[in-house]
C-alpha cells in the first residue's frame, strides 16, 4: 500500500492553489500529492470548495494563484481537453451529460469514433454502440447504448459518466460525489470499480458526503473548510468521528 | 426519432388528400409544381434557422438580412456592372461575415441570440431602407444576369430548381447534422453546453458556425428571392420571413430550448407550411386569415407533439421498470422514483 507523502513520484502535486470568483474566496493555498495507484478522499462541508478544486485540476478554469504539477512537469490547462490529454478524466458531480442523446453518444462525446468515407469523416454508430457496451459490462451496469439518457435512472446515469473514463488509459480518475443518489447494490458497483482503478495504478480522488464510503474505499483522506485545507491523514491514523470534526469546524486542525 | 417526421408527413398528406377533394386544382400539376418553388424558396433559410434553433439560439435577422444584402445585390449587377458570379460571390460572403459577426456577438461577448439577432433585423433593415432611400430597387433591361437569373428561377425537366437546390442541400446538410461529428456536437451544445464543453468541444466555435451558416444561406436565398421577385423594395423585401423559418422548424420539430430537431422535419414543416398557405387561396378562404391559420395549425401540431411524447416517456419509463423489476430490488425504486410525475397525466 503507497502510504502518505510516499517517497515516490506524485502523479498530482498542488502547490498553493487559490481561486476567488469576484469577492468571493473559493479556494485558498491549498497543497495536495497524489501518487500513483492512489485513493484520496476529499471531503467537506457543502461550499468547501472541493468542486472547484476538481474543476482547476480537469481544466475547466485557471487557478487565481498557486501551481500543478502532473508526472512532475508543470502544467496550464487552458481547456479540459488539455487535462485529458494528459491523462485526467473527471466524473462531475452534476453529471454533465447531454440529455438528448444515447448512452453511447455521452460517453464518447468530444471524442467520436469516426469511420472514412472518402474524404468525409463520419460517426462510427456501430463501433461506439459496441465498446460502450463492454463498458457497462465490465461496470456490471445494465445501461444500454441505444437508451437515451433523459430516460434513464440515476444509476445508469452514473454509469454512463464513469464509463467515460474508461475510454482512455487515465493517469487520474477524479469522481464528484459519484455515489450520491444511486442504489447500494450501484454503490458497491463503484466502489468496487475504484478498486479496480488502485489495482492498475491509477490514482483516484473520491470526493464524497459518505463517511462509509471513504473509509471503505481510501488510502488518504483530505477534509476541506472553507476553501482551506484542515487536515491530510492516512485512513488508518483517523476515524470518521474526527474527520466529522473537522468537517464540522468542531475540530480546527490535524 | 423518425416517429416525429412519419406524423408530420401522415398530417401532411392528410391536408392534401382533403384539400384536393374539395379542389381538384390544388393537385393539378401547375399548382404542385408552384408549391415546390415557394418550398425550394422558403426551405433553404428554414435549414440554416433549424440549424441555430438547435444550438438553442434563434436567429430573428434574416428577412432584413435579405432585404440588405438584395439591394446591394441589385446595384452591384445593374449601377456597377459587377459580373454575376462575382457578385453572387460578395453576396453569400456577406451573408457569412453577417453570421459571423452574430455568431461572435453571441458566443465570445456572450450576448443573447434573441437581442443580437433582433438588434439585427433592425440594422439591416434600416441600412436596406437608408442606401436605397426606401426606393425599390430591380433590373434595368433584365440582361445583367440572365445566366444565373436562369439557374435562379429556371428549372429542369419542369422540377423548380430551387426544389431540387433545397433537395440537394438537405441531403448535405442531413449528412452533416446526423452523421458527423459537428452534427452531433451541435446536438449536444443545444442540450447542455457545460457538458459539452466539459468534453472538450469547442463549444462556442461550434455554436458561432450555426450562425455562419443560417448566415451563408440567407445570401444563396437573397439571390433566389432576387429572381424569383425581380425587384427589391427594402422596407417590405423579406418582412417576416424568418417568422416562417421558425415556425417551419418548430412545426418539424425543433425545440426552442436547443438539442432537438432533424432536416427532414424542418424540410417537412416547411412543405406543410406552404400548403398551408396555398390551401387557404385555393379554398377560397380569405386571405386575410392566411396568419390565423398557420398560427392555429402551428400551435396545435406542437401541442399535439408534446402530448405524444410525454404519452412516449411515460411508456418508456414503465418498460425499463418492468425489465429491471425482477432482478434488484432497489433500482426498482429509483427508477420509479425517477418516472415523471403522474399528476400531470391527462389521458
Ligand atoms: N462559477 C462560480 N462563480 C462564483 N462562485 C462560485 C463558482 N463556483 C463555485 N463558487 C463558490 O465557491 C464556493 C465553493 O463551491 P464548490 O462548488 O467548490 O463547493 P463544494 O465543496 O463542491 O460543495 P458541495 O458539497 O455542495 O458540492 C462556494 O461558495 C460557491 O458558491
Ligand atoms: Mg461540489
Amino acid at each position: 500500500m503507497v502510504t502518505p507523502h510516499d517517497a515516490g513520484l506524485a502523479v498530482l502535486e498542488l502547490k498553493g492553489i487559490g481561486k476567488e470568483f469576484g469577492a468571493i474566496r473559493a479556494l485558498h493555498g491549498v497543497d495536495l500529492r497524489i501518487s500513483p495507484g492512489e485513493v484520496v478522499g476529499l471531503m467537506g462541508d457543502n461550499g468547501a470548495g472541493k468542486s472547484t478544486l476538481v474543476k482547476i485540476i480537469a481544466g475547466n478554469f485557471p487557478p487565481s494563484h498557486g501551481e500543478i504539477r502532473f508526472d512532475g512537469k508543470p502544467v496550464h490547462f487552458g481547456r479540459p481537453i488539455d487535462a485529458r490529454a494528459v491523462g485526467i478524466e473527471v466524473v462531475y458531480q452534476d453529471l454533465a451529460l447531454a440529455d438528448n442523446l444515447t448512452a453511447a453518444a455521452n460517453v464518447f462525446l468530444g471524442r467520436e469514433l469516426k469511420r472514412k468515407l472518402g474524404p468525409f469523416a463520419l460517426l462510427d454508430h456501430k463501433a461506439m454502440a459496441a465498446r460502450a457496451l463492454e463498458l457497462f459490462g465490465e461496470l456490471r451496469s445494465e445501461t444500454r447504448p441505444h437508451d437515451l439518457v433523459k430516460q434513464m435512472s440515476g444509476g445508469q446515469r452514473q454509469a454512463v459518466a464513469i464509463a467515460r473514463t474508461r475510454l482512455s488509459n487515465a493517469k487520474l480518475v477524479m469522481m464528484d460525489e459519484p455515489t450520491a443518489a444511486i442504489s447500494v447494490r450501484q454503490v458497491e458497483q463503484v466502489l468496487s470499480l475504484i478498486h479496480r482503478l488502485k489495482e492498475q495504478g491509477v490514482a483516484v480522488m473520491l470526493i464524497s458526503h459518505r463517511m462509509p464510503d471513504v473509509f471503505a474505499v481510501c488510502d488518504r483522506v483530505v477534509v476541506m473548510r472553507r476553501g482551506e485545507k484542515r487536515a491530510d491523514k492516512a485512513i488508518g491514523d483517523t476515524s470518521p468521528e474526527e474527520v466529522t470534526s473537522l468537517i464540522t469546524g468542531a475540530k480546527e486542525a490535524a | 426519432m423518425m416517429k416525429k417526421e412519419l406524423g408530420l408527413f401522415l398530417l401532411l398528406a392528410v391536408i392534401s388528400a382533403i384539400t384536393g377533394a374539395i379542389n381538384p386544382a390544388f393537385l393539378s400539376f401547375v399548382n404542385l409544381l408552384n408549391m415546390a418553388n415557394l418550398i425550394g424558396l422558403f426551405g433553404v433559410f428554414a435549414l440554416g434557422e433549424g440549424l441555430v434553433i438547435i444550438t438553442g439560439g434563434i436567429d430573428l435577422s434574416l428577412g432584413s438580412m435579405f432585404a440588405l444584402l438584395g439591394v446591394v445585390f441589385i446595384d452591384l449587377l445593374t449601377t456597377y456592372q459587377v459580373p454575376w458570379p462575382l457578385a453572387l460571390l460578395l453576396v453569400l460572403m456577406g451573408g457569412l461575415a453577417l453570421g459571423g459577426i452574430q455568431g461572435f456577438l453571441i458566443t465570445r461577448l456572450k450576448m443573447q441570440p434573441f437581442i443580437v439577432t433582433l438588434c439585427g433585423l433592425l440594422i439591416y433593415r434600416g441600412a436596406a431602407r437608408y442606401y436605397t432611400s426606401d426606393s425599390t430597387r430591380g433590373f434595368g433591361y433584365g440582361d445583367e444576369a440572365s445566366t444565373l437569373s436562369n439557374i435562379a428561377s429556371g428549372n429542369i425537366g419542369g422540377i423548380p430548381n430551387t426544389f431540387i437546390f433545397l433537395i440537394i442541400l438537405a441531403l448535405v446538410l442531413g449528412v452533416l447534422l446526423h452523421r458527423s461529428v459537428y452534427g452531433r456536437w451541435l446536438y449536444a451544445v443545444g442540450k447542455n453546453e457545460e457538458a459539452a464543453r466539459f468534453s472538450g468541444i469547442n463549444t462556442n466555435l461550434v455554436i458561432a458556425t450555426a450562425y455562419v451558416i443560417s448566415g451563408g444561406l440567407a445570401g444563396v436565398s437573397t439571390v433566389m428571392f432576387v429572381f424569383y421577385t425581380n425587384s427589391v423594395s427594402p422596407s417590405s423585401f423579406g418582412n417576416f420571413y424568418e417568422l416562417y423559418a421558425i415556425a417551419a422548424a418548430v412545426l418539424g420539430g425543433c425545440s426552442l430550448r436547443g438539442g432537438e430537431g432533424s432536416i427532414l422535419g424542418i424540410v417537412l414543416g416547411t412543405a406543410l407550411l406552404q400548403v398551408l398557405q396555398n390551401l387557404v387561396n385555393i379554398l377560397g378562404i380569405p386571405n386575410s386569415l392566411n396568419f390565423a391559420v398557420m398560427g392555429t395549425v402551428i400551435l396545435i401540431g406542437v401541442l399535439a407533439d408534446q402530448q405524444l411524447q410525454a404519452r412516449r416517456r411515460r411508456k418508456a419509463a414503465l418498460a425499463s421498470l418492468a425489465r429491471t423489476a425482477p432482478k434488484s430490488k432497489d433500482s426498482t425504486i429509483l427508477q420509479s422514483a425517477a418516472l415523471p410525475t403522474r399528476a400531470g397525466d391527462q389521458a
